[in-house]
């Protein structure tokens, strides 16, 4: 094929396009929806993902995790990081802080015990954390209804937990652990702050101390801790972050194992991964319904053509090239409905992702996963979800085509121009 | 030079219909040699048209054979067959049968293009013609935009442009009033007379007859009576 022949089939196809405007407009109108469609109820899955992974990473765990080897899945109070003789928690923090990507670094510990007031007891996770540091990884420090973090010998609820054991602000609780030394810790400490993540489990059950003052409590050095949480700037890309934090820090002591949340929230990883693949399932699904519609009108298109395409045979044009005619304005269609499609779902999918829809009149907040999703629709998009759209909408013009192209390349011209 | 433009030998072509097939061609013997301006005359279902398509290949017979300039073609794949159809055959049909979405001008040229003539050849060609034929200055109108005649005219120079051993006509002048259809039949008469061009016709149209070097009566498929014109030769 030459390319003066290669360009008539083209302009052919362009002119044969527009023979039937209203045709033209609904079909293309047709797939443009199933463009618009697929790309919004792509971005709304994606949204609703972003704010699951939001949410249960920057709530409290953070993207990375830098634990010692030996610490999960058991948690054991003795499986700080650098053994029992701890690291230099200030040259790990600095050496993760530095890495490209990172956007916090806050070192944790935990203990387990309980927490009481008058008579009220309720067992809780100590969690020891870095006033300074930690409002730059989870959002603890945020969401304080009353009070403040913690300072030493202070320690902060959820408010939940408060609820059960009925303390408030300024009161004191009574905390009662085992200690890394085997022995039995207690102490008084007084009620900093109540916060409220509504997140079950945070709310309910932990309790934040000062760093310093849970590892007095605990009977831990200083260099001893159980976490560093990290927070990244763009949470799908913590994966190569955690790579480069991970070469970065394992000079600093033996047995570090660094994790992206992909990693340490499996589960949601799951999920999300499930998600993303289900919005290919969706277009499929759109554009699978799609190609019937328009395979139909292409069939009732190139009917009614069959005198020219038989003529066009007569001359000496072969069945495929005429069948390439038909591919060819199958693919015009897509484009032409792409380029509409394209012009209404990107103002649209902008404007939701700026101005979510509001549910909260129909559900409230809901904790998912360790992840509190919120009652509203937004609107989350890439690259990848427009570019499956519009390759599925293209796709489609194509398949919609083969049957009317087949057709029209079997075409017996004598029969036709015969009106046989 | 070949011998024969075209020839068949007990050339049949029957349609399977129920209750009883209908023989449509029924062992026509034809021989017509380069240059010729021939014309098969008869009745309507006398099977003119279903012998231009045999001729043609655009249809293949149920017995017999059909050269085209000494090439069998009756048992060619239809790949090959198209071939022979771009580059040999030329034809015009009853009800012009442009390409509605082509111009004047590219209808023209479209044989020219698919045998991959270069653009500039093919419009020097198409414009030279249509000057010829009266067509210079519609180049650029589609179909819709031409009159009857023009159109056929067009049909015409797209059937002959690409210099075919034989231009298939079937009631080239059915749809065009006495004097727009004498026009067409000096334009082909002048193309067969100044390039050899060799023609064959189906017609009704007793104008067309009167201008063939050999007429062909055709009645229930077979070759009833061939008349040889006193000018020809």
């Amino acid at each position: 094929m030459n390319r003066g022949t290669r360009d008539i089939w083209w302009r052919m196809a362009w002119r044969n396009l527009w023979r039937n405007r209203r045709r033209t407009f609904l079909t293309a109108s047709a797939l443009s929806f199933g463009f618009v469609a697929a790309s919004l109820m792509m971005g709304l899955m994606n949204g609703m993902m972003e704010e699951m992974v939001s949410n249960g990473t920057e709530v409290v765990t953070g993207q990375i995790q830098i634990h010692a080897q030996a610490y999960r899945p058991e948690r054991s109070i003795h499986d700080t990081m650098g053994g029992r003789e701890g690291l230099d928690v200030g040259a790990l923090v600095a050496v993760a802080e530095a890495q490209e990507g990172v956007t916090g670094v806050a070192p944790r510990l935990y203990g387990g015990g309980l927490v009481s007031s008058g008579d009220e007891t309720v067992g809780a996770v100590l969690m020891g954390v870095d006033p300074e540091r930690e409002p730059r990884v989870s959002r603890f420090a945020s969401v304080f209804v009353e009070g403040r973090m913690p300072g030493p010998d202070e320690v902060a609820v959820g408010a939940a937990l408060a609820d059960k054991i009925g303390i408030a602000v300024g009161d004191e609780a009574v905390l009662v652990a085992p200690a890394a030394d085997g022995s039995t810790a207690n102490g008084l400490f007084t009620v900093s702050g109540i916060y409220r993540l509504d997140l079950g489990g945070f709310d309910d059950s932990y309790a934040l101390l000062e760093m310093g003052t849970l590892q007095d409590f605990l009977v831990m050095d200083r260099g001893r801790i159980h976490e560093v949480a990290i927070s990244v700037d763009r949470v799908r890309a913590a994966d190569p972050v955690a790579e480069r934090v991970a070469v970065a820090v394992a000079g600093l002591s033996p047995g570090l194992v660094t994790e992206p949340w992909s990693v340490f929230l499996g589960q949601l990883y799951f999920v999300v991964s499930l998600a993303s693949a289900m919005n290919s399932v969706v277009a499929f699904m759109i554009f699978g319904m799609a190609i019937f519609g328009v395979a139909n009108t292409m069939l009732l298109a190139t009917f009614e053509r069959r005198r020219e395409f038989a003529v066009a045979r007569a001359l000496g044009t072969s069945g495929v090239a005429l069948g390439r005619i038909v591919v060819y304005e199958g693919l015009l269609l897509g484009v032409v409905a792409l380029a509409a499609g394209a012009a209404l779902a990107f103002p649209l999918l902008a404007h939701v992702h700026a101005n979510p829809i509001d549910l909260s009149a129909f559900v409230g907040t809901y904790s998912f996963m360790g992840s509190a999703i919120r009652p509203q629709l937004t609107v989350e998009y890439s690259f990848q979800e427009p570019l499956v759209s519009a390759v599925a909408l293209l796709g489609t013009g194509v398949v919609s085509a083969l049957l009317p192209a087949w057709r029209v390349a079997r075409l017996p011209p004598a029969d036709v121009l015969a009106d046989r | 030079m070949n011998e024969h433009a075209v020839r068949t030998e007990d050339l049949w072509k029957i349609y399977p219909q129920e209750p009883h097939p209908v023989e449509a061609v029924r062992g026509v013997d034809l021989v017509v040699a380069p240059g010729e301006f021939v014309v098969m005359a008869g009745p309507s279902g006398s099977g003119k048209t279903t012998v231009l398509n045999l001729l043609g290949g655009l249809t293949r017979p149920s017995r017999g054979k059909v050269w085209i300039e000494g090439r069998e073609i009756s048992a060619l794949p239809d790949k090959a067959l198209a071939k022979v159809r771009l580059s040999r055959i030329g034809f015009v049909f009853q009800s012009y049968n442009l390409l509605p979405v082509l111009t004047a001008l590219e209808n023209a040229e479209f044989t020219l293009l698919l045998q991959g003539m270069p653009v500039a050849e093919r419009r020097r060609r198409v414009r030279r013609l249509f000057r010829e034929i009266g067509l210079e200055g519609l180049e650029d109108r589609r179909p819709p935009r031409l009159s009857g005649g023009e159109q056929q005219r067009v049909a015409v120079a797209r059937a002959v442009l690409g210099e075919p051993a034989l231009v298939l006509a079937d009631e080239p002048t059915a749809n065009l009033d006495s004097a727009t259809a004498d026009a067409l039949l000096d334009v082909m008469a002048q193309l067969n007379r100044d390039n050899g061009t060799t023609f064959v016709f189906s017609t009704h149209d007793p104008r067309v007859m009167e201008r063939a070097s050999r007429l062909i009566r055709l009645v229930d498929g077979r070759v009833a009576e061939e008349i040889v014109s006193s000018d020809a030769g």
